[in-house]
């Protein structure tokens, strides 16, 4: 996949509002593969929803969203388990882990379908986040700022085209933010993958190729 | 796959499955019993006159002090048989010969004693005699004749002969290796036959010789091809119909009103059997039902894990197999466990049968085994789509 096309995209539930400043929804926005985008917002805005439409998860919106030329409105069961397996990854601000595994279960659940990564590769991402200690320990039992440094070794566990990052390091203070930024940037330049992170406020400092206010 | 399981092991209520096992059990237990009962049993009316079956019936005329009296024949007509042959209940009739000529038959059991009798013959159409054809039947110029005699006889022997004179008993086995001489004669010609006992019928109290021999011997002693039957053999569809009872009734027939019992007997067994089963697979029904639910209450205690893993990019197809596993497991397991208690079951009731009945034959299995696998591949497909639907609706959550 080389490009995400928002076209005239906007949540049916702002469809009655009037005064909408956004540059995202309502307009003609192009996501492309080896850049990174910061879309920032405030509360409210469908940041969330934004990930969610992108990733097949909801569907409850007007416009179009286009992965190279082709409305994903139209994409069946089997293409969508596709695309999240290979071409798109998502940190789900929520993050989506599963309690009752541990933190390398978590990615090790990711990582055995795609078998994108080495055991090497994991262990020493949970080691450069500093979370190697709390490795099999079950993810119910850390804090969220652990969770979701776990998260996102899970989400770095596939091959991508693009990745979103729905607010890595809302619970993360610098030092460890900016190691998140670094993975991130790395495996992502690797891939030749493209970057979106979005911020309701505190965000990981990049060289941002483009920022986008929703 | 050890993950995923892990993760949707979660929820897993031990007394639901359980439940369902059990009850899946008894109905498929019953189910298959009742299937193998109706097997077995048919095995033994079968047996019981392998001459004749048992939707044939046996019509003739009504004999009172007034027919004897005013003459008026017992003979049927043709219109009468023709009309009996459009009846709705009727698959088809058949007419009785009976012999224009003289009879007579003896055998030798020992030096001192023999038989002698005049007797007569009749005969049906063939299709109405269930005996292999090679025995049945009458090569022109042959001096042996194929002879089914009424079980009757044997027993009359057997029973009352032999018992007063402390004589053998006779099995149907030896009386049938006896060759009876039969003497016929007619027209001024007087021949002897050699009579082959193919067998003895409850059905019919007749001595039955085959038809081909009868149309010949009619023509050869008597000059005469036909007589006009005063028996007809009346195959029907459903021996339990009332309609023949007072189309019986009406035109003044009669029939051999017991064996007309004994096919109802059956046809209640097979009822009762049916109800059986019935019960067995209405449990069986609710059963599947309980296992229904409890999958569905545990996708949807579930769902969150079932989304995330949806999410994480797993197929539904992936996903929804643990649970299909698992039924298709608990599905097997209960066959395989009904088949053994079917068994054992059996067991019991087939000493029973062969006390009973010396001559029983025990019939084999595969058609319940055919039945019972035929129902699970049928259950565990249900299974299968209803999984596979609920996890759909998962990820095709609507907001």
């Amino acid at each position: 996949m080389k490009e995400i096309v928002l076209e005239n995209t906007l949540p049916k539930v702002f469809v009655q509002v009037k005064d909408l400043q956004s540059e995202v929804w309502n307009h003609h926005v192009t996501f492309e593969k080896e850049r990174l985008y910061l879309v920032e917002a405030n509360s409210g805005t469908g940041k969330s929803s934004l990930c969610s439409y992108i990733f097949g998860y909801r569907k409850d919106y007007e416009g179009r969203i286009l992965f190279d030329g082709a409305d994903i409105a139209q994409f069946k069961t089997r293409h969508w388990v596709n695309i999240r397996k290979k071409s798109l990854s998502l940190l789900w601000q929520e993050l989506r882990l599963f309690p009752e595994l541990t933190a390398m279960e978590n990615v090790d659940i990711k990582n055995k379908l795609t078998g994108q990564q080495s055991k090497q590769q994991i262990e020493s991402w949970f080691e450069q986040l500093g979370i190697a200690d709390r490795m099999h320990a079950k993810i119910g039992r850390m804090s969220f700022g652990q969770q979701q440094r776990v998260a996102l070794i899970r989400a770095l566990c596939q091959p991508f085209d693009f990745i979103f990052v729905d607010e890595p390091i809302s619970h993360l203070d610098d030092t460890n933010s900016q190691i998140v930024g670094e993975l991130l940037t790395t495996e992502a330049k690797r891939q030749g993958a493209g970057v979106i992170v979005t911020s309701i406020g505190k965000h990981i400092e990049l060289n941002y190729d483009k920022v986008l206010k929703l | 796959m050890n993950l995923v399981w892990k993760l949707l092991r979660q929820h897993i209520s031990i007394p639901q499955f359980a439940g369902f096992f059990f009850a899946n059990l008894v109905g498929m237990t019953i189910i298959l019993l009742g299937l193998q009962f109706y097997t077995d049993t048919q095995a033994i009316y079968q047996s019981e006159d392998s001459f004749m079956k048992a939707d044939y019936l046996i019509v003739n005329k009504r004999i009172s002090s007034m027919t004897t009296i005013t003459g008026k024949s017992s003979a049927f007509t043709l219109p009468e048989v023709q009309d009996l042959d459009q009846q709705e209940f009727v698959e088809r009739v058949g007419l009785f010969t009976s012999s224009a000529y003289d009879v007579k038959a003896s055998f030798r059991l020992d030096e001192k004693t023999s038989f002698s009798t005049e007797m007569f013959f009749e005969s049906v159409p063939d299709e109405f005699v269930d005996v292999k054809s090679d025995d049945w039947g009458y090569q022109q110029g042959s001096r042996e004749v194929p002879i089914i005699l009424p079980r009757n006889y044997l027993d009359l022997y057997n029973f009352g002969y032999a018992q007063s004179r402390n004589m053998p008993k006779l099995s149907e086995g030896i009386l049938g290796a006896i060759r009876l001489k039969i003497e016929l004669s007619g027209g001024g010609v007087r021949d002897e036959y050699e009579g082959r006992i193919v067998g003895f019928s409850s059905r019919l109290n007749t001595i039955l010789v085959p038809q081909d021999f009868m149309d010949w011997a009619n023509e050869y002693y008597a000059g005469t091809k036909t007589k006009s039957p005063t028996r007809l053999i009346v195959e029907v569809n459903n021996p339990t119909d009332d309609r023949i009872t007072s189309y019986l009734q009406d035109n003044d027939y009669e029939t051999d009103q017991d064996k007309l019992d004994a096919s109802k007997q059956t046809f209640l067994l097979r009822i009762i059997v049916g109800i059986v089963m019935g019960v067995g697979l209405v449990i069986s029904i609710l059963s599947f039902y309980i296992l229904m639910l409890s999958v569905y209450l545990l996708v949807e205690k579930n769902s969150t894990k079932l989304e995330n893993l949806l999410l994480i990019g797993y197929s539904p197809a992936r996903v929804s197999m643990p649970y299909q596993l698992l039924t298709i497991g608990l599905n097997v397991l209960v066959l395989a466990i009904a088949i053994v208690a079917m068994l054992a079951v059996r067991n019991v009731y087939l000493e029973m049968f062969e006390s009973f009945f010396p001559d029983f034959e025990t019939p084999g299995i595969m058609t319940t085994l055919l039945a019972g696998v035929c129902l699970l591949v049928v259950v565990s497909i249900l299974n299968v789509i209803a999984i596979k639907s609920k996890v759909m609706s998962i990820w095709k959550r609507k907001d």
